[in-house]
């Protein structure tokens, strides 16, 4: 291991990418760059989960369980995005739209 | 027998009535439900017939809780919820084939309703596995499990604006969710150095764990699972999602999946709750939701015209009395008579009860094609005094009124929060009931009070196995408002 990688670095990275994943939810209005930015959001926890585990060392080597989890969280996001963009595109063939602004027709 | 057999025998259930449906060539596909509820109830005697392990050295032990009440319990509850959202499909089967497309020539006339009864068995044995998960990484999958085909029931009428609708902001709402509760895991797993709880709840007991990251952790954790719970502030999506979904489904919806995310939220919330250094801290957030929710669900509620909105919001009410009493838990210097934990138990059982009631008659309000709005059901004691009656019960005791499981389930939470001296949460908790004192009553008032709105005055059909469910529901809920001692013996 490079001496000169520490933890912090690697967390700040994952923090931002979260972040930046968390506002594009918040702010952005299309549905499928909405749907990227949840994957972000994802990508940072997997990150923190592989920098987590790579500076948690039992007897001398890395503890793996996280690594496990990382291709599990994988594994559920595909699933989503398969279902997410099969209802997207039902949504599109109904309203011609995949604007979350025009989805509102349930109001009090 | 082992206790994961049961998920097991579960999955299996449900690919055998995907198989039955592919190859069988059945008639009449509500047979398949019927395959479903039958088997589900098997499974459910099954629940009985678990044993301690013998083996408790196995490695499966990690990742799935060795049986106990608790655990039992929330599998009996799961088996329940989706074997009257089974029965409630039933009856929708019409509507459901006319929101999706229509069948393609020489195709089956009820094409595309075999996986609509096949994947709440699914479901099932997701929020089964939730009931027993005891490693973030078993929780984070059955979660999802159940989150992902959730996504598929909500915005299955793909024909329908309202049901598409539901089912993408479920989809961006569950998603978000799911990121939350990974960051937050990830946190949990690098402040602990472990994936299981047992191990977690020793680190984060330990004077020496860095308080600052593991509440960041906990507010992580604690937004998806409020999600999933639908408590406030991340409750904007249930009464949408719930007008939108297909009534069964909105009903698997809210029972089923707020008993799945009640056991997690318990599972994870304890570790800190019963922990020294953060125990105080973590109270204090738990308090603050519990507040929230009551107030903004109940009073939400007063102005909704639409009976499954109306239900959307008086869920996320009676979530905030659930964390109501998980925040009276293990208060620093307070003495518990009463386990909170079986206050929680005892409460979701109740609402399993009342909420799958009124899901049983809107259910069937829906497929006469009556309406679901609150107008739509004026003077419906002169047309059907049945279901009227049926109505009428569930709702006392979702008002909280004597005499009825309702009325148990709120008494305990105040009793508990009185205990744990919570006034700030009881205060918010009266107000809450007696909002929903109002709204609930009034519906009941609107049935047997004014004039039908419709000249349309033949009683609505009601067939015979939604009716035998309705009886039992009723008689349960009157039997442990009545004679609540057995119950509470049961749960302490």
């Amino acid at each position: 291991m490079d001496p000169s990688l520490t933890l912090n670095p690697l967390l700040l990275v994952s923090g931002l990418l979260f972040a930046i994943g968390l506002t594009g939810v918040l702010a952005r209005r299309n549905l499928l760059i909405i749907f990227m930015c949840l994957e972000l959001m994802l990508a940072a926890g997997n990150l923190t989960l592989v920098a987590f585990s790579r500076f948690h060392l039992v007897d001398g080597a890395p503890a793996y369980d996280a690594h496990v989890f990382v291709f599990f969280v994988i594994t559920v996001a595909a699933a989503e995005v398969a279902v997410g963009l099969a209802i997207i595109i039902a949504l599109f063939r109904s309203k011609k739209t995949t604007d979350v602004t025009e989805v509102t027709t349930m109001k009090y | 027998m082992q206790v994961y057999y049961l998920e097991f025998f579960v999955v299996a259930l449900g690919l055998v009535m995907l198989m039955v449906d592919a190859f069988a060539k059945l008639q009449d596909k509500r047979s398949l439900a019927r395959l479903g509820i039958l088997g589900l109830g098997v499974v459910f005697l099954l629940l009985f017939a678990v044993q301690s392990p013998s083996n408790a050295a196995s490695p499966v032990w990690k990742f799935y809780a060795a049986p106990d009440n608790l655990s039992l319990f929330f599998k009996g509850v799961a088996l329940l919820t989706t074997i009257l959202s089974l029965v409630m499909a039933i009856d929708f089967a019409p509507i459901v084939l006319s929101k999706i497309a229509p069948p393609d020539q020489g195709a089956h006339p009820q094409a595309g309703l075999g996986e609509f009864y096949s994947l709440p068995v699914f479901v099932c044995a997701g929020l089964m596995w939730m009931a027993s998960a005891n490693n973030l990484v078993s929780i984070f999958v059955s979660i999802e499990v159940v989150s992902i085909t959730f996504i598929i029931l909500a915005g299955y009428m793909r024909r329908n604006v309202g049901s598409l609708e539901a089912g993408v902001k479920y989809l961006i709402l569950g998603a978000l969710s799911a990121g939350f509760l990974v960051y937050g895991f990830a946190w949990l797993y690098g402040i602990t150095g472990s994936m299981e709880l047992g191990p977690i709840t020793e680190a984060l007991a330990k004077p020496g764990v860095n308080s600052t990251a593991a509440m960041f952790a906990f507010s992580l954790i604690l937004v998806s699972l409020a999600f999933k719970l639908g408590a406030a502030p991340f409750h904007i999506w249930v009464p949408d999602v719930y007008q939108g979904a297909p009534t069964p489904i909105t009903a698997f919806l809210s029972v089923g999946s707020k008993a799945g995310a009640a056991i997690v939220t318990l599972r994870l919330v304890y570790p800190y709750l019963t922990s020294p250094v953060l125990g105080t801290k973590a109270l204090a957030i738990l308090v603050v939701i519990a507040i929230l929710t009551l107030l903004l669900g109940n009073l939400g509620a007063l102005a909704q015209k639409n009976l499954k909105r109306l239900m959307g919001y008086s869920s996320v009410g009676h979530s905030g009395f659930l964390i109501m009493a998980l925040a009276s838990t293990s208060y620093p210097g307070a003495v518990n008579a009463l386990s909170p934990v079986a206050v929680f138990a005892y409460y979701i059982g109740a609402y399993l009860l009342m909420t799958l009631l009124v899901f049983l008659v809107l259910n069937v309000l829906n497929a006469a094609d009556t309406g679901e709005t609150l107008d739509s059901i004026r003077g419906l004691a002169k047309r059907s005094p049945f279901l009227a009656g049926i109505l009428l019960i569930a709702l006392a005791s979702l008002a909280g009124v004597p005499l009825t499981t309702g009325f148990i389930g709120k008494f305990l939470a105040f009793k508990i929060a009185l205990d744990a001296g919570q006034w700030m949460l009881i205060a918010a908790a009266l107000i809450g009931a007696a909002a929903g004192f109002y709204f609930y009553l009034k519906i009941a008032a609107s049935m047997y009070l004014d004039a039908p709105s419709s000249s349309d005055g033949a009683a609505i059909p009601v067939n015979l196995l939604t009716k035998v469910s309705m009886v039992i529901l009723a008689i349960l809920i009157l039997l442990t408002g009545i004679v609540p001692n057995v119950i509470v013996k049961l749960f302490s």
